[in-house]
């Protein structure tokens, strides 16, 4: 099986909030991604969930999100 | 296995873009508003002012913006965010207007300097930016590939 390339895709908005997701990732180093990317960006994940890429490559999960770490009551998100 | 993140820059409080609005009169019987703000980083609140045309000084303890008929006065509370405190031809609404004008162009300058610290230290990470895209709305979409950590 060919594997996928592995990227990160960091959006930032004009507001000053940022969106990362991993693309590509076959096991959970995609998670050892959050602390880089909060260190890279001197920022605090607020939100996080496995995305459909997870779902796909797992059986034994939910196809819904699944909270990851952290996520906290911030009214950006809603 | 991948995720998706929400993060918020130090620099930004997990807090509403302005709060807890209050007016009340100084000595001289002049009415001051003041304005809870979500911003923490000195450098770009005033950088932000001064994109709003006003003329700013600042020194440790405060940071004046002067804008034709309104003066603000913002000072850092306990938990490091920045307050703003009108006076001059303001209201309460009119200090939210100027408050919510002051937010867009500071989170405009947190675009900015993230944009900045990642073009400038992905590579140290092991993040090679393939590709940068401004969307409609004027986000910044970097795309970068994993090449291990450095």
């Amino acid at each position: 099986m060919t594997s996928r390339p592995r990227r990160i895709v960091v959006t930032v908005t004009p507001q000053g909030t940022v969106t990362a997701e991993t693309v590509g990732f076959t096991d959970d180093t995609c998670l050892d991604y959050i602390a880089v990317l909060e260190e890279l960006l001197d920022a605090q994940t607020v939100q996080s969930a496995y995305t459909a890429e997870y779902a796909s490559a797992t059986t034994e999960v939910p196809q819904e999100d699944r909270e990851v770490a952290r996520a906290e009551e911030w009214p950006g998100a809603r | 296995m991948s995720v998706s993140l929400i993060l918020l820059p130090l620099a930004v409080a997990a807090v509403t873009a302005y709060q807890g609005t209050r007016s009340e009169r100084d000595a001289d019987g002049r009415i001051i508003c003041q304005v809870r703000t979500r911003m923490r980083d000195a450098t770009l609140l005033a950088a932000a002012l001064e994109e709003t045309n006003a003329r700013v000084t600042r020194d440790d303890q405060q940071i004046i913006a002067e804008w034709q008929g309104v003066r603000a006065r913002f000072v850092r509370g306990e938990d490091g965010i920045w307050a703003a405190h009108f006076s001059g031809e303001v209201d309460e609404a009119r200090a939210v207007e100027i408050v919510s004008a002051i937010d867009a162009s500071y989170g405009r300058q947190v675009q900015r300097a993230v944009l900045q610290r990642l073009r400038d230290r992905a590579a140290t990470v092991g993040l090679r930016l393939e590709s940068e895209t401004v969307t409609e709305d004027n986000s910044v979409q970097l795309v970068f590939a994993v090449e291990g950590r450095g």
